[in-house]
């Protein structure tokens, strides 16, 4: 009998990435959007970027790197890098407890603010807002609490996002069973209209949300946004490192108004970022308040 | 040409090469074709697998390939060994494919639904040492683990007084039993009594037994939104197992502490479900979307990991540090003390991950230390001895705990 080992599969499926080549690619994707790949995703890096290289008819990665810094279209396969690098996870309701305290704490005394001032507005930034999902359950939430009331008021959340497929999934406003992971069965059947492929969001609560593209590396952008009462960023920032994650929270920290707040994602926090930010807690929560 | 274990072996398969007995018997000529009976008379004279033809597995063998590659992304796809663990789980994969197994679906993939569990600490002021600090308050430990303690360390102790403080713990001892009496001993009688139990494996290594065991009653009543508490046991007594396999492999004494160290090498997972079940779960999610292991998950996520959780319970606890040494080193064996005895569990927790692929687990595997692997001696051929070895123990170890 044979006992031998018989390898009959082989884990390496295409040429390798170099160390040099891993090095450079990392580089070019930290110096377009700041999103960082430590040496340990090495090969998934490899396994992701593969398919892409044999696509476009190239040999190894060095060919790649060439074609993505000199090549005269090489703007056109950015969409491309970043859709093999991002990670576009997301939901309605996503984080309930985290959006109860936002709504009691925060957006129900900015509202009686504003209207003790007779300022009926309000501006929210989605920043990393994905297929739309985040964007859209705070429009929800301000249906919810303002009833007829949001007629009289002038709301405006920007959604944006680096990634161009989600956004336009965004636009379209369609979802399927997946986006509702989260999302209580009751507001489902009130903001959303079956239609072929999914539930489709309906329009009073869209018309409160426009959607941009627009990458958080870019800071010259980010400073032509209008100034908001609360930016959402939630698990966004876990993708950089900490100086692009200084670079953008300081973008939140200018694009405040001033007592306005800053939301992270659930396990997110200003840690070794910035101490611009007063921590406040809730329950469930925490928001970051710019004093 | 994919090797069959034996115990995965069912009648129909097309052997590529002869089936001979230990003493040179050729049991079934090459292009034979495998019988029931034949399955029957390999196992009964120690043939270990046979060598199948390709053909009629080799349907499934690409979608099984391209499926267990997504769990290889964190390894090194030159090194020998992780080529060989690759190639066997592969083989498993496709093999439960051809019996009608439909691969875990995307969505299948995907963490559920669990708004309704909070965390008991915001993550803006959690880290390791309170979070457990918070746990040992809260639940009541087993009183039986202490009375072992206090045993194990007292001059005085007796094998008598051992015995009793174990029965007096029914469930323990229904475990140990079935442990004792499970292949990894393969006693030449079967095993009765604690005292027996003590007498034929010895005081020691019975006590570390008893010690570990006994703490399983505490991770009960985690959210099953959280995890598959069954597949999570699983991973471990696999790893429990694991460990053992390459202890003794390795000519190491005492090999319970190797067992016991793998059956508990990721409470601090536990530990992270129970207090943060809501930050838990969002970790597994950043794991299973961007296919990243856990361990990377949790220190992308949370900026420390199980086993800093591991570290801190197991002290609070008083465990042996001979066996807490290799639970907060098994992410990490070539910092510990000792390299060699770290590399054995972060090993077996490799190989019970691999063995996990074809079993439905859902998670990219962990990092591999190669210079571990290295330290073993072992060359990468082992790879596949380790994993029949297991396969032969695995079913009736498991039900010592299920
Ligand atoms: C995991 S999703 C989070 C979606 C949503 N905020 C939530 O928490 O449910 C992360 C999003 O960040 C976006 N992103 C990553 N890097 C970015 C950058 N440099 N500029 C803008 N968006 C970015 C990704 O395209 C992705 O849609
Ligand atoms: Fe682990
Ligand atoms: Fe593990």
């Amino acid at each position: 009998m044979n006992t031998s080992p018989v390898t009959s599969f082989l884990l390496r499926k295409a040429s390798a990435i170099s160390d040099e080549e891993f090095i450079q690619l990392r580089d070019f994707i930290y110096a377009k959007c700041g999103i960082w790949i430590d040496e340990k995703r090495k090969y998934l890096i490899q396994n992701r970027f593969e398919g892409r290289v044999a696509k476009l008819g190239m040999k190894t990665f060095t060919e790649y790197l060439k074609f993505l810094q000199y090549d005269a279209n090489r703007d056109k396969e950015l969409p491309f890098v970043f859709e093999l690098i991002t990670t576009n996870e997301t939901s309605f309701f996503r984080d309930q407890k985290q959006l109860d305290a936002f709504t009691d704490h925060i957006l129900m005394p900015v509202l009686a603010q504003q209207r003790a001032k007779n300022r009926f507005e309000l501006s929210i930034w989605s920043a990393g807002c994905s297929s739309g999902e985040e964007p859209y359950t705070l429009a929800m939430i301000l249906a919810e609490k303002l009833g007829p009331e949001l007629r009289k008021w002038r709301i405006s959340i920007q959604g944006c996002d680096i990634s161009l497929p989600m956004l336009a999934k965004a636009k379209s406003g369609v979802y399927s069973d997946y986006a509702f992971k989260t999302t209580p069965e009751a507001m489902r059947r009130k903001y959303f209209t079956p239609v072929e492929g999914g539930f489709k969001i309906s329009p009073a609560v869209s018309s409160m949300v426009s959607f941009q593209h627009l990458n958080l590396n870019d800071a010259a952008a980010m400073k032509r946004l209008p100034k908001s009462q609360v930016v959402f960023c939630r698990n966004v920032i876990i993708y950089f490192d900490t100086a692009m994650r200084k670079k953008v929270v300081s973008a939140f920290y200018d694009n405040l108004q001033p007592g306005g707040y800053l939301i992270l994602g659930h396990s997110e926090t200003l840690h070794g970022i910035t101490m611009a930010f007063a921590p406040k807690f809730f329950p469930g929560a925490v928001a970051y308040l710019k004093s | 040409m994919p090797t069959i274990g034996i115990n995965e072996l069912k009648p129909g398969v097309i052997v590529a090469e002869a089936v001979v007995s230990r003493d040179g018997r050729v049991l079934l000529a090459a292009g034979g074709k495998v019988e029931a009976r034949h399955v029957a008379l390999f196992k009964g004279l120690g043939v270990s697998g046979v060598v199948a033809a390709g053909g009629a597995g080799g349907a499934h063998d690409e979608a099984a390939a391209g499926y267990v590659r997504d769990y290889f992304v964190f390894l090194n796809p030159d090194s020998p060994v992780v080529n060989e663990l690759f190639s066997y789980a592969a083989q498993a994969v496709a093999r439960r494919m051809e019996s009608g197994w439909t691969l875990p679906s995307l969505a299948e993939r995907r963490a559920e639904n669990v708004e309704h569990l909070s965390d008991v600490l915001p993550m803006e002021t959690a880290d390791p040492d309170k979070i457990v600090d918070h746990e040992v308050q809260l639940a009541s430990f087993p009183d039986v683990y202490f009375k072992l303690r206090q045993e194990m360390d007292s001059p005085t102790g007796s094998v008598q007084s051992l015995a009793e403080i174990i029965t007096r713990d029914v469930s323990l001892t229904a475990k140990l039993l079935k442990l004792a009496n499970s292949p990894i001993y393969s006693l030449p009688e079967p095993v009765e009594s604690i005292a027996r139990a003590i007498a034929v494996i010895g005081t020691n290594e019975l006590s570390t037994l008893a010690l570990g065991v006994s703490t399983i009653n505490y991770f009960k009543g985690i959210p099953k939104e959280l995890i598959d508490m069954a597949a999570f046991w699983r991973h471990s007594v696999s790893c429990a197992i694991f460990a053992h396999i390459l202890a003794k492999a390795l000519g190491e004494q005492n090999t319970e502490r190797f067992f016991i160290a793998g059956l508990l090498h990721d409470v601090g997972r536990l530990i992270l479900f129970k207090e943060m079940p809501y930050a838990s779960s969002e970790a597994l999610l950043h794991a299973r979307e961007n296919s990243l292991p856990i361990v990377e998950a949790e220190r992308a996520m949370l900026g420390f990991t199980h086993t800093d959780l591991g570290r801190s319970l197991l002290a609070r606890w008083d465990f042996p540090p001979q066996i807490t040494v290799l639970v907060n080193q098994h992410h990490d064996p070539m910092s510990a003390p000792s390299p060699r005895e770290a590399a054995i569990v972060h090993l077996a927790d490799f190989f019970a991950n691999v063995a996990g692929v074809a079993a439905g687990w859902l998670y990219v595997l962990p990092p591999l230390d190669e210079k571990a692997w290295e330290l073993t001696g072992l060359p990468p051929s082992s790879a596949r001895r380790v994993m029949s070895d297991f396969e032969s123990q695995a079913e009736k170890t498991f039900s010592a705990f299920f």
